[in-house]
């Protein structure tokens, strides 16, 4: 039930808005704040009710919607998907907090996509049966596309249809996977998925064809060129909810599908996927080095970040002789606070580009110089976010990467310097950045006369920059959330694996 | 007896009296009001719908010394069309605009010709069916008298048109000469050997039946009968006569003919795939907003017969839930753009429609709906259309002709954001059309565009009856 208001509250208010239209920008800015207060309010509420000590899917609700397929409104959330739908429930709020700083033509229709976006995000991380899941993981694409779009940068028409059509094409080979899947079991519920014995050759496509989904979302090298594109094109909420929530869809589809259902095509192809982890986290954090525009560098330090999700997802399979179900719950825990974290840092640095691009009106690196000496604050609060995307310890980056390098040292030393190379070249991308933007003397004249941040963008920077703390200091909660879940995954999928 | 005949058919004589009326009121009233044939044909359609319903409760019967059948399947396929019928009326209505009154009765002449379709279980009335279809439909692209162009698609489309009929025609004598009869009934208890002389009957029955579906190779009029004809003809020829089309396809080649399935299916099969590759290509550089419907109607038909091509139950559900959900789509699409098109303004390039969200944000809002669905992205219908035929191709161990249908779609993809693009993220002071005043016209279009989510949302009444359908059809046989 509460599963089921968190999805569509968000959804109808956003068609509600559209309705208004745009006579209310007032009206309609306070109802989708106040509607994601209270969905964030909810989710706070599941969280007092969610019992860790227990195995298996709870606020689970079952109907049935299609009968001739067996396809049922099956929701549910689990330690997985639980952690990610805090994530889009807090972010969310942020994002239209922040919606009314730039000028917007119809912020109404803008405020109505991101709720409507809203609820098919929590829709994608709560569903349990994967017709309901492709329904929304498509649904998502039209907010999207229309957020990026309209109200996006000089080039938003090439990069929202490179985004919708790199997408679509990925998604569509997982509809076919799922379609087999269900011709197989005659069911489309995923943990029908799960006890199906499937052969090698079956495992192999169907995993390839989950990966051509979840490798455009995430985004892996070499299916990742559509993201820099979105990114700096897409208005600053946009390019939040993208880097926050939508890339971590790819994360969530791989554990919650490749792993359980292909185990043993993941164990076989786990050497492709750590090498092609291995080419996002050092080649993509090269790459992000010599960019000049501040938003692309960011969108590049994610595929490098989401590296090292794909990398704690497969590398334990990679020495069977270590392999063990301790290595594999910490390389996917490692993964999911990975993900987390990478949804709080991103979505801080996007806004504090948006910050700074609302002032200035430019994304280069080249055009500032001396933004602290203007503003104090916000460079205080950036250059924080800028250390947390380098992994500084005690904050959230730092947790994820360090247990997954950790898990990939028992599994191979090589591989686990090889991923060790990011806490250097991430540091190097992110601070160099950092001083040529908020250190050194003031070049360009329009900073010296900006504002520093208002109390919106304040607050919205401050309550990101707690929870990264948090996270940093003291991830015990987060762990104890997923940790059963987790061990449940680690032994079906050892299990299946034959480990 | 004559009682019990009349009765059985009264939907298609209600249809037959409407025409006989309207050209009464024709001829009598010279200044008889647009408004006023209208309503009446609306009145009447919707009266031949109800006594369609009425005759479900009918016991399956053969009437006309076994020429005319009375099933579920057919008063099915009736409702069907009636309903398509009524929705093109209310979607094409202008009051204001100067509208021949002869298109509103060409029209019934032929749903008549879809409602014959529908029963005939002879070769015989089957041709009646598709000729009375036929002709309307020259009639129907030709209703815009003043317009080179539509006099000139009329024309292409009448001598293809007529070459198609010749050669259905054609393999009907062929059929005729080698099984003695023209009865449906007995074509299918005669054991039809797999000869070259039964191979050339259904190959040429099959390219009359592709004809009107406008499907490759026989897809060259569709673009420019779409195009040349005014929006109220392309609303109707786009959607009521493929209903005539699959009823023929299914009564002759599905239920008659099944044990030639082996060949007709593989012919069905080329057309409908490559009408999918060609259609959707060619739409990509089309930049007439009809035209660009034309071709993917083509693309639409495509995933109709590839689906049918499967050939049992589940397929031919697949194929027809297919059908009316791009019946749905379709209607919508051209009801909405009709709505927005100005007298003086019919020929809607896709660059017209630069700004539309500002000056029409309802009916630009319905419109992205429409694309959206014709992309295939749920919640929207044409996602479970698109679904449940690569579904079926995937259960049938067709799954590269599944990976080729759904690669198109996603090059198809382009060129429908590209509306969505140029309504939403494009500005245009000067915005086309009316001032899209709330009208019957707009209200219809804006509803069953509605019908694309709503639907959508929850599809299983429509997939359920559906496969109703298909299980009686099947099961009788």
């Amino acid at each position: 039930m509460i599963l089921d208001l968190m999805i569509w509250s968000p959804v109808i208010v956003g068609l509600i808005l559209l309705l208004i239209g745009k006579n209310a920008t007032s009206l309609s800015y306070w109802l989708s704040l106040t509607t994601s207060l209270l969905v964030f309010g909810m989710s706070m509420y599941a969280l007092s009710m969610f019992k860790t000590d227990q195995v298996g899917i709870q606020f689970e609700l079952i109907a049935p919607w299609i009968e001739r397929f067996n396809i049922n409104y099956h929701l549910g959330i689990d330690g997985i998907s639980f952690p990610l739908i805090l994530l889009t429930t807090f972010i969310t709020p942020i994002v239209i907090l922040t919606a009314r700083t730039s000028n917007k033509i119809n912020l109404h229709q803008y405020l109505a996509s991101f709720m409507i976006l809203e609820g098919l995000m929590i829709g994608v991380f709560s569903s349990l049966d994967a017709f309901l899941f492709y329904v929304f993981w498509e649904a998502m694409l039209i907010p999207m596309f229309i957020i990026i779009g309209i109200w996006g940068g000089e080039n938003r028409v090439y990069a929202t249809i490179k985004f919708f059509l790199y997408t679509f094409l990925g998604s569509v080979f997982m509809l076919i996977a799922i379609i087999y899947l269900y011709i197989s079991t005659g069911s489309y519920s995923i943990f029908d998925f799960y006890n199906l014995d499937l052969s090698r050759m079956e495992q192999i496509l169907i995993f390839l064809a989950f990966l051509f989904a979840f490798a455009v979302k995430i985004p892996m090298w070499p299916v990742h060129t559509w993201l820099p594109d979105a990114h700096v094109e897409a208005p600053t909420g946009g390019s939040v909810i993208l880097a926050a929530i939508l890339l971590k869809m790819g994360g969530y589809g791989l554990l919650r599908f490749s792993l359980p259902i292909t185990p043993a095509a993941s164990n076989e192809l786990s050497m492709l996927m750590v090498v092609l982890s291995l080419i996002a986290i050092i080649y993509i954090g090269m790459v992000a080095l010599s960019q000049t525009d501040m938003k692309k560098l960011i969108a590049y330090s994610s595929v490098a970040h989401m590296g090292f999700v794909t990398l704690g997802t497969f590398v334990v399979f990679l020495n069977h002789e270590n392999a063990s179900i301790e290595n594999m719950n910490i390389a996917i825990s490692g993964a999911m606070i990975q993900m987390i974290s990478h949804g709080l840092i991103s979505g801080a640095l996007f806004l504090c580009i948006g910050v700074m691009y609302d002032r200035i009106h430019s994304r280069e690196i080249n055009d500032y110089g001396g933004v602290a000496l203007a503003m104090p604050r916000f460079a205080g609060l950036m250059v924080f976010f800028a250390l947390a995307n380098a992994a500084l310890p005690g904050t959230s980056g730092f947790v994820g990467e360090v247990l997954i390098i950790l898990a990939s040292l028992k599994v191979n030393f090589w591989i686990a310097l090889l991923s060790g190379t990011t806490l250097v070249i991430g540091a190097a991308y992110t601070l160099w950045m950092i001083k040529r933007v908020i250190f050194g003397s003031i070049t360009n004249e329009k900073i010296s006369n900006v504002q520093d941040t208002t109390a919106v963008e304040f607050i919205s920077l401050i309550i990101l920059a707690f929870m990264v703390l948090a996270l940093g200091v003291y991830p015990e909660p987060l762990m104890k959330l997923m940790y059963i879940t987790l061990n449940d995954l680690s032994q079906l999928v050892f299990a299946g694996v034959g480990l | 007896m004559t009682f019990n005949i009349i009765g059985s058919i009264l939907p298609e004589v209600t249809i037959a009296v409407a025409i006989c009326i309207v050209i009464l009121v024709n001829s009598l009233l010279r200044n008889a009001s647009v408004t006023l044939i209208h309503s009446l044909v609306l009145f009447f359609l919707s009266f031949a719908l109800f006594l369609s319903f009425v005759s479900l409760e009918l016991p399956d019967s053969n009437i006309f010394d076994g020429h005319y059948v009375i099933d579920a399947f057919g008063t099915n396929l009736k409702i069907i069309a009636l309903i398509a019928a009524i929705l093109v009326h209310l979607g094409s209505f202008k009051s204001k605009q100067n509208i021949k009154n002869e298109i509103f009765l060409i029209q019934l002449f032929a749903t008549l010709g879809v409602m014959i379709l529908c029963s005939a279980h002879n070769l015989l009335t089957i041709y009646l069916g598709l000729e009375t279809l036929t002709l309307s439909m020259y009639g129907i692209v030709a209703s815009n008298r003043n317009s080179i162009e539509a006099t000139e698609s009329a024309m292409k489309f009448f001598i293809l048109g007529a070459i198609a009929s010749a050669i259905f025609l054609y393999g009907v004598s062929i059929l005729y000469g080698v099984t003695g009869t023209l009865s449906l009934d007995l074509i299918k208890d005669s054991i039809l050997l797999d000869t070259l002389e039964m191979r050339i009957a259904v190959a040429f029955m099959a390219c009359g039946i592709i004809f009107k579906f406008g499907a490759f190779p026989f897809h060259s009029w569709v673009p420019d009968s779409y195009q040349g004809s005014n929006t109220t003809a392309a609303i109707y020829i786009s959607s009521v006569p493929k209903i005539g089309a699959f009823a023929l396809i299914s009564r002759l080649f599905l239920d008659s003919m099944n044990t030639m399935s082996d060949f007709w299916s593989i012919l069905i099969l080329s057309a409908g795939l490559l009408s999918i590759i060609i259609g959707n290509l060619i739409a990509l550089v089309q930049m007439n907003f009809r035209r660009m419907l034309a071709y993917s109607a083509i693309g639409h038909i495509g995933f109709i017969l590839l689906s049918f091509s499967i050939v049992n139950t589940d397929g031919i559900g697949a194929s027809m839930t297919y059908l009316i959900m791009y019946l749905i789509m379709t209607i919508a699409a051209f009801a909405l753009i009709e709505s927005i098109a100005s007298e003086d303004h019919q020929h809607i390039e896709l660059g017209d429609l630069k700004g539309l969200s500002k000056s029409h944000p309802l009916i630009a809002f319905m419109l992205l709906f429409c694309m959206f669905s014709m992309v295939g992205i749920p919640p929207f219908i044409g996602f479970y259309a698109k679904w449940i035929v690569l579904s079926e191709l995937v259960n049938n161990g067709m799954i590269w002709f599944a990976l080729i249908g759904i690669i198109m779609s996603v090059i198809a993809a382009y060129y429908y954001l590209r509306v969505v693009w140029f309504m939403y993220f494009e500005n245009n002071d000067q915005a086309i059309g009316n001032n899209g005043i709330l009208n019957a016209q707009s209200i219809t279009s804006i509803m069953v565009s509605a019908m694309l989510l709503l639907i959508g949302l929850y599809p299983n009444p429509i997939i359920q009856y559906i496969r109703s359908i298909i299980s009686s059809f099947l099961l009788i046989d």
